[in-house]
């Protein structure tokens, strides 16, 4: 059942009817700010991205292009677990679950991101599990690097070859990690047994 | 009369009946009651404590799937003690659980994530490296997987192999919290309805093979409709997604079927063979979708020299259009049904000894139209057999118009069939209960027997043909077809 809910508009008065002492108003408020913002630029509420930055609070820390964490031997964290896609409003995550020969069962087979469809929410972040996708490339999609095409045809269709590209931290944290840490540290001692 | 005690649960009156456990009564009357090891359909073995509930005057706590009902009982299923009771077990079961979630294909339908977060919310407080350590990933027969790790020993499976298929394949290995489940030396997990243990096992212990990872089953969508593997007709749901059907489950009633047998579920993988036709052939050209070619196939023909076979694999709305096209239409006389099997339950569960799922109803509209049954023709073209067995028996050399799902090498017109995930039926099971299929997935790359027979009615200029499945009700209500149902 759809509600209707009757909401009253207020009727203009006079003085915003007559309209011009309205907008010599306006222009008052834009001046204060003016002013203020000029003799004390500290106080200026937006920042100057992506020259400045902060962080955002959470897992998020930053939205730029997505990249996904990789293991010590170079495999990816993400096990294909879809929360990413099912949590993503711009439904831009597209993946295939495959299944590993290692301990962990499952690694995604696919990994596409449509960025030109992705938001830049981050919930794709918060979602997972696995700390294994991030948004901290710093790097903004349709930015100088993608026009030079050097992800791809368009640079906006993000594939698993430009988004497991990157190593950096070791990441150990993750439900299914328990799993990947031991493969891990049994390949370290060449005693395989799975 | 029996004796029908009253009893009370959470403050209210009922009557259960005798014989009866508290979980049953409660559940008849709409309240749930945790579990795990109980099914409803198995025997009961008492060892989850999952079900636990406050009983007055008893000191301890009670599971209320094993406790018989008694007069003037008065049961509380969520006093503060039931929901610390909960918790507790709860935390036991999950002590040496893994938690891999992510990589569980159970995530999103697990009693043990369900139950958690209505009954427990509690941290672990074994850490993940003190866990006890089982077997992970193990293949037990072709359709499933064991991962005992995940295993909570409800025994349901165990129940479920000495019970229904009665080959007791399974046992629980070992003791106290090293105990797991295994199977007997030199055996394999090959029972003919072995993918029930996937769906009945509360977690992800034993998963299905063939589903594996293809979907997380929140993003399925479910349509019901009837497995046409046999005659017994069982209903199922479909579930699908993007238009792909990914798995198939029993839809649990009174009249046919708790289970569903593995070849039941595996029917809808036809859809997806290499060989699905989605062209029509005539004579081994290939033609598009184009159905005036079938028309120009056989506008030449004979009307005494066609023979139209009724198929026991087609719903009984495609039937009537054969019929009615063949009469009306082609104005033959030889309207044939293919002589039938026997039909009656083979194993004791639920396989059918005939195979073909329409069988009870195309005998009834032979019955009711006084058509002939499998007499040997010498007629050189036949129209409409969607059996390749039935094709082969009836029309081995002649040619014809042939209704397949996949490439055949029948000599004639072969046109892509609708499979029955794709296509809208009534289909009478040898019981005589009639159950129709419904459109779970879209395939325009094929037809139905009735599209085919509606464009080649035009083709042919008639213009008295059914213009929609609404006008074949009521033809088979108007000659009273549908009294014999169920
Ligand atoms: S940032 Fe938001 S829109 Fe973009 S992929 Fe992640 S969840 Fe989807
Ligand atoms: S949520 Fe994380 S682990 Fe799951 S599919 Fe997305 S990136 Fe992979
Ligand atoms: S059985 Fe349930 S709780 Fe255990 S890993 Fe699978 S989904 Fe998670
Ligand atoms: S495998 Fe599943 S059904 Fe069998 S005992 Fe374990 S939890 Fe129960
Ligand atoms: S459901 Fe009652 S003990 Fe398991």
């Amino acid at each position: 059942m759809i509600k209707v809910k009757n909401i009253k508009i207020r009727e203009l008065n006079i003085w915003e009817r007559i309209y011009i002492p309205e907008i010599i108003r306006g222009l008052g408020v834009t001046l204060r700010h003016l002013f203020s913002n000029l003799l004390n630029p500290s106080s200026i509420p937006t920042i100057s991205y992506p020259e400045e930055k902060v962080l955002l609070p959470g897992h998020a820390k930053e939205r730029s292009r997505h990249r996904i964490k990789l293991r010590k031997d170079g495999t990816p964290k993400c096990v294909a677990c879809m929360l990413c896609a099912t949590i993503c409003p711009a439904k831009c995550i597209h993946i295939e679950a495959g299944e590993t020969e290692n301990f962990v069962e499952k690694y995604p087979k696919k990994f596409d991101i449509d960025l030109s469809r992705c938001v830049m929410c981050g919930l794709c972040v918060e979602a997972c599990p696995e700390d294994a996708i991030i948004m901290d490339t710093e790097e903004i999609p349709g930015g100088a690097k993608d026009r030079n095409a050097s992800y791809g045809k368009d640079g906006l269709y993000a594939t698993k070859e430009q988004l497991f590209e990157k190593k950096r931290e070791i990441s150990t944290f993750g439900a299914a990690n328990r799993l990947a840490n031991e493969f891990l540290l049994s390949k370290e001692r060449g005693n395989r047994n799975d | 009369m029996s004796f029908m005690p009253k009893i009370k649960i959470d403050g209210k009156e009922y009557i259960a009946k005798e014989n009866e456990t508290i979980l049953q009564c409660a559940q008849r009357n709409g309240i749930y009651i945790p579990r795990y090891c109980y099914h409803p359909s198995l025997s009961i073995a008492g060892n989850c404590r999952m079900c636990l509930v406050e009983i007055e005057k008893m000191p301890k706590l009670q599971t209320a799937c094993s406790t018989i009902v008694a007069e003037g009982m008065n049961v509380f299923t969520s006093s503060e003690k039931v929901k610390k009771a909960r918790k507790d077990v709860l935390e036991f079961l999950l002590k040496n659980h893994p938690i891999d979630c992510p990589i569980c294909d159970q995530a999103g339908e697990c009693y043990l994530q369900d139950y958690y977060m209505d009954y427990g919310l509690r941290k672990s407080r074994v850490s993940l490296n003190e866990k006890v350590r089982r077997g992970k990933r193990r293949q037990l027969g072709d359709y499933l997987i064991l991962d005992n790790e995940r295993c909570i020993l409800c025994t349901r499976c165990v129940r479920f192999c000495e019970e229904v298929t009665k080959t007791s394949e399974l046992f629980v290995a070992n003791r106290g919290d090293h105990s797991f489940i295994d199977i007997k030396p030199e055996t394999s997990l090959n029972n003919p309805y072995s993918l029930n243990i996937a769906d009945i096992c509360p977690v992800g212990a034993f998963t299905s093979a063939d589903f594996r990872f293809r979907q997380r089953v929140w993003f399925l969508k479910t349509t019901e409709s009837i497995c046409l593997g046999c005659a017994t007709g069982c209903r199922i749901k479909v579930q699908h997604n993007d238009n792909t059907v990914y798995r198939i489950l029993p839809l649990p009633n009174e009249e046919t079927n708790t289970w569903l047998c593995d070849f039941g579920r595996m029917t809808y993988k036809e859809m997806y063979s290499e060989d699905r036709l989605n062209h029509i052939t005539i004579e081994s050209q290939e033609f598009g979708l184009d159905l005036d070619k079938v028309f120009d196939y056989i506008k030449e023909v004979k009307p005494q020299e066609i023979a139209v076979f009724l198929s026991p694999n087609l719903s009984i709305e495609d039937n009537i259009a054969l019929y009615y096209f063949a009469s009306n239409v082609l104005k033959t006389e030889n309207i044939f049904i293919p002589s039938l099997p026997e039909r009656k339950i083979e194993d004791g569960i639920l396989k059918n000894s005939d195979p073909y799922p329409n069988s009870t109803g195309i005998e009834i509209i032979a019955n009711k139209l006084k058509l002939k049954k499998d007499e040997k023709t010498s007629e050189k073209f036949a129209l409409v057999i969607s059996s390749l067995e039935i094709a082969k028996t009836y029309a081995r050399d002649s040619k014809g118009i042939f209704f397949s799902l996949t490439k055949s090498d029948m000599n004639g017109a072969i046109v892509p069939m609708k499979s029955y995930f794709e296509n809208e039926g009534t289909f009478v099971n040898w019981q005589k209960y009639a159950r129709k299929t419904t459109v779970s997935v879209v395939n325009e790359k094929a037809f139905s027997v009735f599209d085919v027979m509606k464009r080649l009615a035009v083709l042919f200029g008639s213009n008295s043909f059914f213009s929609s499945l609404k006008d074949i009700e009521k033809f088979i209500s108007s000659n009273g077809i549908d009294k014999e149902f169920k």
